[in-house]
């Protein structure tokens, strides 16, 4: 079964930092230029991420989840550069469409702040395994049932996605069109979908019997069998994320920034 | 019709959760293997507030965005936890009123949890994209408010409405078909206002 969380452990060190850490430099990397409010904040936090993610080899695989949003960076800077409110000055013309100083700037301002948070984020997905996480989380009095439900999505998709296939092959060999016109492609989406919801619904009528069993519903504190390490690194991520976001609000409200 | 916010946490409800966000997400697998202009990836969601109530259905919707958010590495599926959020919560309401009882008033439904991802998804729009959705036909509605001269947000919203509100009908019917289907053995188990009657 294939699995839908992107992570992969290549043993880097960022892998082997704590979730927690990971968490603190997402929430530093996407304030700080947010609070600043400058432009070249963001250009600080996004060499930032790319140097992290350069040095545990993992920029490779961060870019098909950047590139998705390239398409729509560029029909933001088209329509906000031709007609943004404030427009006034303009900076270059193109026949018979002119592109304007402000709009291209705020249009960059909300490119830069999407690729700032993708890039900041994907460090998380990239390197983090969500039980990890979870387990990290519930251990900090998260609750238990939710972290199931997180961990348990991980396990349930894939599951899906085979009984998926199972039936569209099914319904395709008793003559079912898939393809053709819309109508008949729309028409198609019921007796697909349908089987998979009843079947997904039904078993997780047996999962819920079968957690009960186990002492799922059990009001007694659970104990972990694995512990993460919290190491110099760790200290340091964590530390460096919090100071320099301590940093930037007080100089933003001192007026320095 | 009983209370409207009563939830029921059994591990029958705890594990319906992670089972509709499953659903959401072949939905929408399905929708571009059949290469509809369509989203449907609130089925899902719309199923566990049908069956669970409001409460439900909108952890359906806020876990079901923060999950995805996780898995495909774009935090701005994380933001629209909000819009699914309150999607849930809307349709888990109308249901708890009896607007999934008939076929046109589980149209209505459908309209009421389209409109809360309008009103949801607007400002979002506004602060992360300028504005924009990124539906071709959307946008292109976007430009032309944009080029009358009228404020952004008028366009946003007209934007945000072309698309939201026919997806969110298609979805209504589906989920109408599948809930009506749906063996009671399996509905009485996330009933909340269920009475247990002792024989003796």
């Amino acid at each position: 079964m294939k699995s839908i969380s992107l992570y992969t452990d290549n043993g880097s060190w960022i892998v082997r930092l704590h979730p927690f850490s990971k968490l603190f430099y997402l929430i530093a990397a996407i304030l700080i230029p947010l609070i600043s409010g400058h432009l070249w904040m963001f250009a600080v936090t996004v060499l930032a991420s790319i140097s992290f993610l350069m040095s545990s080899h993992m920029l490779r695989k961060a870019v098909p989840l950047i590139a998705f949003s390239f398409t729509i960076i560029l029909t933001i800077f088209i329509i906000q550069g031709i007609f943004f409110k404030d427009n006034t000055s303009v900076l270059l013309t193109l026949g018979p469409l002119s592109f304007y100083k402000e709009g291209l700037l705020y249009s960059s301002r909300i490119g830069l702040n999407i690729l700032n948070m993708l890039l900041s984020f994907s460090i998380l997905v990239l390197t983090t395994s969500p039980s990890e996480l979870v387990e990290e989380l519930e251990k900090k009095g998260f609750s238990p049932k939710f972290g199931y439900i997180i961990n348990s999505v991980f396990q349930i998709v894939p599951e899906m996605m085979g009984t998926m296939h199972t039936i569209s092959d099914a319904q395709r060999s008793r003559g079912m069109e898939t393809e053709g016109k819309l109508v008949t492609r729309m028409k198609a989406f019921i007796p697909l979908i349908s089987p998979v919801v009843m079947s997904a619904l039904t078993s997780s009528r047996e999962r819920a019997i079968a957690l009960e069993v186990r002492g799922f519903g059990a009001n007694v504190k659970k104990t972990y069998l694995y512990s993460h390490p919290y190491t110099k690194q760790d200290q340091m991520m964590k530390w460096g994320s919090l100071t320099s976001l301590a940093a930037v609000i007080v100089l933003r409200v001192l007026h320095v920034l | 019709m009983g209370k409207l916010f009563k939830t029921n946490f059994s591990t029958a409800v705890i594990v319906l959760i992670p089972a509709c966000i499953g659903i959401n997400y072949i939905g929408k697998l399905f929708a571009q293997l059949l290469k509809l202009p369509l989203w449907l990836d609130c089925i899902g969601t719309c199923i566990g507030a049908i069956l669970g109530g409001p409460i439900i259905g909108g952890i359906c919707g806020a876990a079901n965005n923060l999950i995805y958010g996780f898995t495909t590495g774009d935090n701005i599926t994380l933001v629209y936890a909000l819009t699914s959020l309150f999607i849930g919560i809307s349709v888990g309401i109308m249901a708890r009123l009896g607007f999934m009882e008939s076929f046109p008033k589980a149209m209505l439904t459908a309209c009421v949890g389209g409109l809360a991802a309008v009103v949801v998804s607007t400002p979002l729009n506004i602060m992360y994209w300028g504005g924009q959705t990124g539906n071709v036909w959307g946008d292109a509605v976007f430009a032309a408010t944009q080029a009358a001269g009228l404020p952004v947000w008028i366009g946003s919203l007209l934007d945000e409405l072309v698309v939201d509100v026919p997806d969110k009908l298609i979805t209504g019917i589906i989920v109408y078909l599948i809930v009506s289907k749906l063996p009671q053995k399996l509905t009485t188990l996330y009933d909340a206002n269920a009475v247990i009657e002792s024989l003796d």
